[in-house]
């Protein structure tokens, strides 16, 4: 599968109430991908929330770290929309900030895994909760 | 190409300040973001379920390292895929900004797999701890 490139607006794309002029607006994001992207960043924010709610049952401190995470995520996923490719030439703001909120969600994740799993081998456990 | 540098080719600072190619369509940006916080759900999922066996299910009768067995390796498995998700963002990234064809990604197979033989490792503790 090749890389697609710009579709041109004739492409048969979906768009959204009041968005037919693409192309005039440099700030223009052409159909609902920005609004599904940004149902996905929800998405994520209440898996990261649901896991804090997991976790706070076993251990109440790292239960409300996560649990606090959770907005901060969603809060990620509403930054720089509407920073996309400028006119003037510079460099996107959404590729310079995209990277860095992207890597930072990934290393959270990672370092949440880390301390479920600190308490999952040395936590106390609730046994019998699931029956 | 070393690991280093391709390790530090991943940075974010790295990947932000590719000009190489042209900036692709948003769709597809947003379409490439969409699929790394799919991952990153899997990945959240993977974690949950793991520290909900460890801590939460009753011991297996006769297994008692059982629920360790199970739970802990989904927790390592969901914290890898959150940081295989990134690179495999950054490389699709990298393809689209230059129309070159999507790279050939393993991470689908790996998770199949390991599923596949955390299902297989649950049945068999399962057998054992209803026999005894």
């Amino acid at each position: 599968m090749t890389a697609p490139r710009d579709p041109s607006p004739g492409d048969g794309a979906q768009r959204g109430p009041g968005q037919d002029s693409a192309g005039e607006d440099p700030e223009h994001i052409p159909g609902l991908a920005q609004e599904r992207t940004s149902l996905a960043w929800t998405r994520t924010a209440i898996a990261f929330a649901a896991l804090g709610g997991v976790v706070l049952k076993e251990n109440v401190v790292t239960g409300l770290i996560i649990l606090a995470l959770s907005p901060v995520i969603w809060q990620l996923g509403r930054v720089t929309r509407g920073s996309l490719p400028r006119a003037d030439g510079r460099p996107p703001v959404m590729a310079v900030v995209g990277a860095t909120r992207l890597f930072l969600i990934a290393v959270t994740i990672a370092g949440v895994a880390l301390l479920c799993l600190i308490v999952a081998i040395f936590g106390k456990s609730v046994p019998g909760a699931l029956q | 190409m070393s690991w280093s540098s391709r390790l530090a080719a991943l940075l974010p600072g790295a990947v932000a300040h590719d000009t190489g190619g042209t900036e692709p369509d948003p769709r597809f940006t947003f379409a490439n973001e969409r699929t790394f916080l799919a991952w990153s759900r899997t990945a959240l999922a993977l974690v949950v379920a793991g520290h909900a066996i460890v801590q939460l299910l009753p011991p297996f009768p006769g297994v008692p390292a059982g629920r360790h067995l199970l739970g802990v390796p989904l927790i390592v498995l969901g914290a890898v895929l959150a940081v295989v998700a990134y690179a495999e963002w950054a490389r699709n990234q990298h393809a689209l900004r230059r129309g070159e064809p999507m790279p050939k990604s393993n991470v689908p197979w790996i998770l199949a797999a390991t599923i596949t033989g955390m299902a297989i490792v649950s049945a068999i503790i399962l057998l054992i701890s209803a026999v005894r």
